[in-house]
């Protein structure tokens, strides 16, 4: 035992989970501590700031190459943050597929982040960085894949302007898990919720048809639109003769976008929507849990 | 269908070396450090406040022991003196209470001496050895021979009777030395008042 071990004792911080401790949520990981939520696009690049208490501000995007936007505005973004920390959602160069029968021994999700290819077998890649999320009524699950290379130099990026990354995650992916988690609340249920998902984050699209409890059909793609959003219709369009009358649209986006509404009624008339955007949304997940 | 949406995945490279946190009830080993500080430095305020009121007292003590000593020392030689008055006055008491029998034998030589005659010196001394023999010394300033008669008659009457007398007369002083023995208890008659 090392005298900082004795002085982490004394101040408590052995009692708190370490800031680099993925497996902590980060309000535990950064109580009462200022942050930035950064989005990555392929050329774009917005930020957030997130209070102590997990209060947002508006999101600031700039249209350019994240390293030139950092370069210019790295000291006035770091002025928001207590020594720097930052989350990034990787908005760009992933893939969310739609798989079958993928292993679901206990603790294959943690085995995933170590050895991916024991539990994807042939379907997995070399470099790349897989999670998954399990239905539990089949045997489809969801799985997001990043090119390893792109979260390392997306790390190194923002170490070069004195940022410390606490997290890095796909905020599609995390919108459309919480999607699912607050529409389908109860196990067993005898009327299952027969919807389409509509993920929308900083440019990325993502649609998930759900029958029931059973995921059909998954379409994903990356900088999709940026200030026009007119782009979305053309992506969702097709699902509109898949699905049948009665199913609805669940909505979600990253901050509420003007004009969705109606770019999805336009092609989806006469579908519900059911809109669970609010204001700095992703930001409160990353932060709360 | 039932999906948690509290868990976020991470795709940050893990840093080496991460430990997980310490148990909450842990807290209670800093927790109780600190509140032994806050105990000990309260005992120590305690004690160095007690300490200072004995110090005080202690001192108060000590003066007040001086004094007493100063008085006891000041009793003591009082005390003292006291002693030797006492011891005076015992050796005057037991003086007084040896020479009684010989008060009377005194009286009467006082008395008999003449309108020309004084007493110079008088001495009587008793034989530890033999307490019934008194050494007599008497030195009478006096021209006649007349006057140690008278004496003689006063002392034989209380009952001494001299022996191996010698006398010398010189100018106007007569040195007289004998040996007095007492002869008997003195017959008193129920008239003669007790001494």
């Amino acid at each position: 035992m090392t005298s900082s071990d004795l002085k982490s004792v004394l101040n408590f911080s052995s009692f708190r989970s370490e800031p680099d401790d993925p497996s902590a949520a980060w309000k535990k990981r950064f109580p009462g501590k200022r942050s930035v939520l950064f989005g990555v696009g392929r050329a774009s690049l917005s930020w957030q700031a997130i209070g102590k208490g997990g209060g947002t501000d508006d999101v600031e995007t700039v249209r350019a190459d994240p390293k030139e936007i950092l370069t210019s505005s790295a000291a006035s973004i770091k002025d928001k943050t207590d020594d720097g920390w930052c989350l990034v959602s990787m908005n760009t160069r992933y893939t969310i597929s739609l798989e079958n029968n993928l292993s679901r021994r206990p603790g294959s999700e943690e085995l995933l982040k170590t050895n991916a290819r024991s539990v994807l077998g042939g379907r997995y890649e070399r470099g790349k960085l897989y999670a998954m999320t399990h239905n539990p009524e089949t045997n489809s699950s969801l799985l997001v894949s990043f090119e390893e290379d792109q979260t390392r130099r997306a790390e190194s990026m923002f170490r070069e302007f004195g940022f410390r990354v606490g997290r890095i995650c796909c905020g599609t992916y995390v919108l459309l898990r919480h999607a699912l988690s607050v529409t389908n609340t109860s196990k067993g249920s005898d009327k299952p919720l027969s919807t389409l998902y509509v993920v929308l984050c900083e440019g990325a699209v993502c649609a998930l048809v759900q029958d029931q409890d059973r995921w059909l059909e998954l379409r994903s793609r990356t900088d999709v639109y940026d200030a026009d959003i007119s782009a979305v219709g053309d992506i969702l369009a097709p699902f509109h003769a898949r699905l049948a009358p009665e199913v609805g649209i669940t909505l979600i986006c990253d901050t509420p976008l003007s004009g969705i509404e109606e770019v999805l009624s336009s092609h989806f008339p006469g579908r519900a929507i059911t809109d669970l955007s609010k204001p700095g949304l992703l930001a409160g997940l990353l932060t709360q849990n | 269908m039932q999906i948690s949406g509290r868990f976020i995945d991470d795709f940050k490279t893990d840093r080496k070396g991460i430990t997980p946190p310490l148990p909450a009830v842990l807290r209670l080993v800093p927790i109780g450090f600190y509140c032994a500080i806050a105990v000990a430095i309260l005992l120590s305020a305690v004690f160095l406040l007690q300490y200072r009121i004995a110090t005080q007292k202690r001192d108060g003590h000590r003066a007040q022991a001086g004094t007493l000593a100063t008085q006891t020392a000041n009793t003591l030689s009082e005390r003292t003196a006291l002693e030797v008055q006492i011891k005076k006055a015992i050796n005057l008491q037991t003086w007084v209470s040896g020479s009684r029998p010989l008060q009377p034998l005194v009286v009467e030589i006082s008395r008999s001496m003449g309108p020309k005659a004084n007493i110079l010196d008088l001495s009587l001394v008793r034989d530890e050895n033999a307490p019934a023999q008194v050494a007599l010394s008497l030195k009478i300033g006096t021209d006649s021979v007349r006057q140690l008669d008278t004496t003689l008659e006063k002392i034989a009457s209380q009952q001494y009777r001299a022996f191996s007398p010698t006398q010398t007369l010189g100018q106007g002083e007569l040195d007289y030395r004998a040996t007095l023995v007492r002869q008997g208890p003195k017959q008193t008659s129920p008239a003669d008042p007790v001494q």
